[in-house]
């Protein structure tokens, strides 16, 4: 009578509640996390940004200097176009190309990674509550059937080489 | 003082028939799903996992000894080849007299994350070589490797020298040093490893944004302002549309294959400098010993002529040609220029030696 009044979260052990409250203090975790690595992103997607007006002032300065006349006629606008498309194309490759937006870059998708990273956990912690495979298990199934898959593939290569031999 | 801005009236006219060919763009292009991109006719000879081994139907009473197998590249898909009668690359090569063989790489799924080089170069590759050899009783095979199919055609030749008769690396991704495109400045800033494990294989939207940092106004502008005042033209509308849905149409790449890509090839620059290992096997370029044509684009952003120019100093062969020519990526293979020169000029290569 005690034990069945007193302990009524024995009761809710197979839900999936009790599993998700022993695992929220991780959710928490989580979301910190993300919220800093969310001002970590924001950081290099404003540099991201900057980078892109920098160039697209630069190339329009270019361009007034270039072509500084309002173009009058179909053949002049055409003219323009080309000089404006040019020097943007020009500038913008050589702001992709330079080191100084590959890093941010780089940077920019790696904390878009750790935000997902963070993501995952969550949805692993939901997934453990409903008793279903978290994604590092799911991986591990994968890897495992690359490898049996690569191991018979090889064999069957192999065997047929050797058939093939004989028979010729 | 009154002053009068006079507008030339062609201008009015030129945005008044602008404005009218957008409206009238719905009623005129094809949506996406209702053009195939499959033209000349082929049979699916041989399957492995996801890949299709496609086998296309001559189109000569005659045909050369020796057949083509082409590995395309791991972004898109091998359409790009084939991508109408006009401008198929595979459809010339057939008229030419050959016997052509077509790799599809087919569209992994996550559970292809683990999928390497080595599956790549030793499984699927080998599995196409051998079943062309045993179905057209041939000891060897002429190989073609485009663009990043180039990459993983080459580690095959240096390890399977004995299977392929001549070698064809179109556009190949080899020194990643020395490639000034965009793509690799991306690549070298890439840390591939938190990305792999991170998200698995390689989602299209990422080749997307790749692609959109290529030439972004004349790609991103300038193309579909000349779409819209050609929409009249049946002919450039067909040809547009099929490029368009050819470019939107990527599949995954497969995570590990893409790590092992990304390191060995723009980190550390492994293959050129015959350090690179796949399957546990070294590949030694000095092993490519047959004969091979390199054929390379001076205008390509996507893999620069400084990337793939160094695989002829390369390779052992004493019977190798380079040819360069004045167009693009694509240019070179689905142009009418391609059709005219470049073409023409591996034909005649190839013959000799089929």
């Amino acid at each position: 009578m005690h034990l069945m009044s007193s302990k009524p979260q024995a009761l809710a052990s197979t839900g999936p509640m009790r599993s998700f409250a022993a695992n929220s203090k991780k959710v928490t975790t989580e979301l910190i996390e993300i919220n800093e690595d969310l001002m970590g992103f924001n950081q290099y997607l404003t540099e991201y940004y900057k980078q892109l007006a920098s160039a697209w002032e630069g190339a329009q300065k270019k361009v007034n200097l270039k072509a500084p006349e309002v173009p009058q006629d179909v053949e002049q606008i055409e003219a323009f176009k080309r000089i404006w498309i040019d020097i943007f194309d020009n500038d913008f490759t050589e702001l992709f190309d330079s080191k100084e937006f590959g890093e941010n870059y780089g940077k920019l998708v790696s904390k878009e990674l750790e935000l997902t990273k963070h993501w995952n956990n969550i949805a692993n912690v939901v997934l453990q509550s409903v008793n279903l495979p978290s994604k590092e298990e799911i991986d591990e199934v994968y890897k495992e059937l690359h490898s049996l898959k690569k191991r018979v593939g090889k064999l069957e290569l192999e065997l047929k080489k050797k058939e093939t031999k004989k028979n010729a | 003082m009154h002053s009068e801005s006079k507008i030339d009236p062609k201008i009015l006219e030129e945005v008044l028939k602008f404005s009218k060919n957008v409206i009238d763009a719905p009623k005129l292009v094809s949506a996406p799903d209702e053009i195939s991109l499959e033209v000349t006719p082929h049979d699916t000879v041989h399957e492995l996992d996801k890949t299709r081994l496609l086998h296309y139907r001559p189109l000569t009473e005659k045909q050369h000894k020796t057949p083509l197998l082409i590995s395309y590249a791991l972004i898109n898909r091998y359409h790009i080849l084939d991508i109408q009668p006009e401008k198929s690359w595979v459809r010339n090569l057939l008229q030419q007299g050959f016997d052509v063989y077509m790799l599809d790489w087919g569209t992994p799924t996550s559970m292809d994350k683990y999928l390497d080089f080595d599956d790549y170069v030793n499984g699927y590759l080998d599995s196409a070589v051998e079943h062309i050899k045993n179905e057209s009783s041939n000891e060897k095979i002429s190989l073609q490797g485009y663009c990043t199919g180039g990459t993983i055609a080459t580690a095959y030749t240096a390890l399977h020298p004995e299977s392929v008769k001549n070698y064809v690396a179109t556009a190949p991704v080899i020194d990643g040093w020395r490639d000034t495109t965009v793509i690799s400045n991306l690549a070298k800033h890439m840390d591939v490893d938190k990305m792999v494990e991170t998200i698995g294989n390689m989602p299209p939207e990422f080749m997307y944004y790749c692609f959109s940092v290529l030439k972004p106004f004349e790609q991103g502008i300038e193309k579909y302002v000349k779409f819209f005042k050609n929409i009249d033209n049946k002919k450039f509308v067909d040809n547009f549309l099929r490029v368009e849905k050819w470019l939107g149409d990527t599949p995954p790449i497969p995570g590990e294959l893409f790590k092992q890509w990304i390191k060995d090839i723009y980190q550390d620059n492994l293959l050129i400098q015959n350090k690179m290992y796949v399957g546990g096997e070294h590949i030694d370029l000095k092993k490519i010993d047959m004969p091979t044509f390199t054929q390379i684009a001076v205008g390509d952003h996507l893999v620069s002529p400084e990337c793939s120019m160094p695989l002829h100093y390369a390779i052992g062969s004493e019977d190798k040609t380079l040819r360069m020519y004045p167009t693009g990526h694509v240019g070179m293979i689905a142009s009418s220029l391609s059709q005219k020169k470049v073409l023409p000029e591996l034909g005649k290569w190839l013959a000799e030696r089929s």
